[in-house]
């Protein structure tokens, strides 16, 4: 996943469609502060979720943290190889650990998200 | 914030520099969990020069001291080490200890920073004789299986003679540096006691053995929760007693401190909370704040709590009432009631700090 053409949250996530569903993860800003991941909790599968909504947990050495959905939708897919391999969110957060899918979002919620340099912008006002 | 000596050493190993107690001290170099493993597997380094050291001197002072402390420390042998807490008025931990007595006339008092300038002043109150060597002296502290054979190789034979708990002076470069045997991680290791002026130049001989690796306060912090070890200022607070924080080796009953009335009615009622380890059923970490429930009723709280490396499951330290502060017991713990069970101590059962040393081992 490119970070440049990916959607962002206040709360360190990014989010972006591909082949019909929308893709969630968390920001490198966001893994760099949780430092290693130990642990996922992962949602059902056709769970709905609201908008800002806990949509899974991650646990690091250091603290744990919820992943807030981005937007309303349903749950389609979710990411097993983190129950096993947590630390690909390390490695990998825009690609091997990508976290959850949804489908039947709300399109209005995902067109409002930051764009990156939106997000780049924002991330200045935090650090 | 306050820097010790070697700040200009962490960003050589790209150390991330956070705020503990007021000083500018890495969280960590290459990451948590790889720095915690470099310590139950070869040796590490971490930069302790914010601890406290106090001299004291002389019997009259010694027993000034024991009157602040749950401890005997007049009746250490000299180039023993032995731990303590130091209290309030009323019993409640001000901050914990380990003192060495490093000869007839003197004993050397390691606290903590968090409540340095606290210790200090108190210390400066009821002991006659007390140097605060704290701003003067940095600290090392090497730890690890691998350590005895990396501080030969520097030349540091006076690890041939340190048992476990035991410390002396060693003379290196023409400095007085203190060894002891001791540390916070479980791992065979030494505490090096070090002038300021000659830290930059002992913190970098060891970092460049090829065995060792610089390690920060998270690290520690894994390291001492699968020991069981507790945390002053986080585990052992002012509201809690030293038989509370599950001390009672370290109280000698037959001397006076502070608070005893109320810990003698403690131990006698056996109606008190006591800190306990806590191991939870998975990978999950019961954390700082969790309430603990027994049967659905809140009973107690968790004070520490991480994900631990080496055993690879979550684990803490909390208290909990003593009627239910038997190995096995099981709580519900936090917001989405995970659950975990007591434990014995430690969590890491293999761990090296107490090995007797051999010959052919060095």
């Amino acid at each position: 996943m490119n970070p440049d053409t990916l959607k962002y949250t206040e709360d360190h996530e990014w989010i972006v469609e591909q082949r019909g569903l929308y893709v969630i993860g968390i920001t490198e800003y966001a893994v760099e502060e949780l430092g290693e991941i130990t642990f996922v909790e992962l949602p059902e599968i056709g769970r709905r979720l609201e908008r800002g909504e806990d949509a899974a947990v991650l646990e690091s050495v250091k603290a744990a943290s919820d992943v807030l959905s981005p937007v309303t939708g349903v749950v389609a897919e979710v990411n097993d190889t983190l129950e096993m391999e947590p630390d690909l969110i390390n490695r990998d957060t825009y690609g091997k650990g990508w976290i959850l899918k949804l489908k039947d979002v709300d399109l209005e919620e995902y067109e409002d998200l930051m764009d990156s340099r939106s997000y780049r912008g924002y991330l200045k006002t935090v650090e | 914030m306050q820097q010790t000596p070697l700040f200009s050493q962490y960003a050589e190993h790209h150390g991330r520099v956070v705020d503990f107690h007021g000083w500018a001290l890495p969280i960590q170099f290459s990451g948590i969990m790889e720095e915690h493993r470099q310590v139950r597997e070869a040796a590490g380094i971490f930069d302790c020069s914010h601890m406290g050291e106090f001299l004291i001197r002389g019997r009259d002072s010694f027993a000034a001291l024991d009157r602040l402390v749950i401890g005997d420390l007049s009746s250490l042998a000299v180039n023993k080490c032995r731990y303590t807490t130091l209290l309030h008025e009323d019993g409640g931990i001000l901050d914990d200890g380990v003192a060495l007595r490093l000869s007839e006339e003197e004993l050397l008092l390691v606290t903590n920073a968090g409540a340095l300038d606290t210790v200090d002043a108190l210390l400066g109150a009821q002991v006659p004789s007390v140097e605060n060597l704290s701003a003067t002296l940095a600290k090392i502290d090497i730890q690890g299986p691998l350590v005895p054979r990396i501080l030969l190789e520097f030349g540091f034979e006076c690890v041939r003679h340190l048992g476990f708990w035991v410390g002396m002076r060693h003379e290196w470069k023409g400095l007085e540096l203190i060894v002891a045997r001791a540390g916070y991680t479980g791992e065979w290791g030494y505490e090096l006691f070090v002038p300021a002026e000659g830290a930059v130049a002992l913190w970098q001989m060891l970092a460049a053995h090829p065995s060792v690796k610089p390690c920060g306060l998270g690290a520690r912090d894994t390291l001492r929760m699968e020991m069981g070890y507790p945390l002053s200022g986080q585990d052992l607070t002012a509201d809690r007693t030293a038989l509370e924080a599950g001390l009672d080796r370290f109280i000698a009953w037959d001397t006076d401190f502070p608070g005893k009335a109320r810990m003698e009615q403690q131990r006698d009622s056996q109606d008190y909370q006591k800190l306990v380890l806590l191991r939870s059923a998975d990978k999950r970490a019961p954390r700082n704040g969790f309430v603990l429930k027994h049967e659905g009723e809140e009973v107690g709280v968790v004070t520490s709590g991480t994900f631990g490396p080496t055993v690879a499951y979550g684990i803490g330290l909390g208290y909990v009432p003593c009627s239910l502060a038997t190995p096995g017991v099981a709580f519900e713990a936090g917001p989405r009631n995970m659950t975990v069970q007591i434990e014995t101590a430690p969590f890491y059962k293999e761990s090296t700090g107490r090995k007797k040393i051999e010959a052919q081992q060095l």
